[in-house]
């Protein structure tokens, strides 16, 4: 991992478009700023996280998929 | 192909460096889903025993297959904006035209969830899609439809 210090207001630059700031140092946390081309998505690691698990239990959803289509037309 | 003819030259890289010719009901996923990354291609089933729900089954990369429904179908008002980035990824002006879907779980003790914090959307006039995450969102990653035993 490169590790850097940095004070209010550097940034680093990673390849040519992606430019992370700090914009403020506090005893709660670091406010970064983050500039990135749009095709590039930038999350919280968390979210990410989060939905890449949630992803893995959908793929393994089993069982008997007629009845479940039937809960969910009794449903609505 | 026209996904390459149509998208940004920056967000078709990714797809068209993997494009191998498909089927013409293979829906690209030029950066996968976060979890199968490498699942660059999905076809959509649909069945009248399966309805309202349909089938992602992924046809390029390790075999992965999903249940999605659309997040209208669970909750009426669903309502999600895209980010200029998403729009760009998807090749899209206009939302009208975009197809929905949200990932459906069923747990261990039945209970049936739906992600409504990161739909998959597909634009269908380019056979593309992407599962989004939307910066702000209000709805749960795992909303539940219909307890367990």
């Amino acid at each position: 991992m490169l590790v850097f210090t940095r004070k209010r207001g550097e940034a680093i630059m990673i390849g040519d478009g992606i430019r992370i700031e700090v914009l403020r140092v506090g005893r709660e946390g670091v406010r970064l700023g983050v500039v990135a081309p749009p095709e590039i998505a930038v999350h919280r690691q968390e979210i990410y996280d989060q939905i890449r698990e949630a992803n893995q239990k959908a793929a393994s959803s089993p069982q008997d998929l007629g009845e479940v289509a039937k809960r969910l037309r009794q449903r609505a | 192909m026209t996904v390459a003819r149509n998208l940004t030259p920056v967000a078709v890289r990714p797809a068209a460096a993997t494009v191998a010719p498909a089927s013409p009901d293979t829906i690209r996923f030029p950066h996968g889903l976060p979890g199968f990354e490498s699942c660059r291609g999905f076809v959509l089933m649909t069945s009248d025993v399966l309805g309202p729900l349909q089938c992602l089954k992924s046809v390029e990369g390790p075999a992965a297959s999903f249940l999605v429904i659309d997040p209208r179908r669970v909750l009426a008002d669903f309502r999600c904006d895209l980010s200029e980035g998403d729009r760009a990824r998807l090749g899209v002006d206009d939302q009208d035209t975009l197809l929905w879907l949200s990932l459906v779980t069923i747990e261990l003790d039945g209970t049936i969830t739906v992600n409504l914090r990161a739909p998959i959307v597909v634009n269908p006039a380019l056979m593309v899609g992407h599962q989004v995450v939307p910066y702000h969102c209000v709805y749960p990653i795992r909303y539940v439809v219909s307890e367990g035993r």
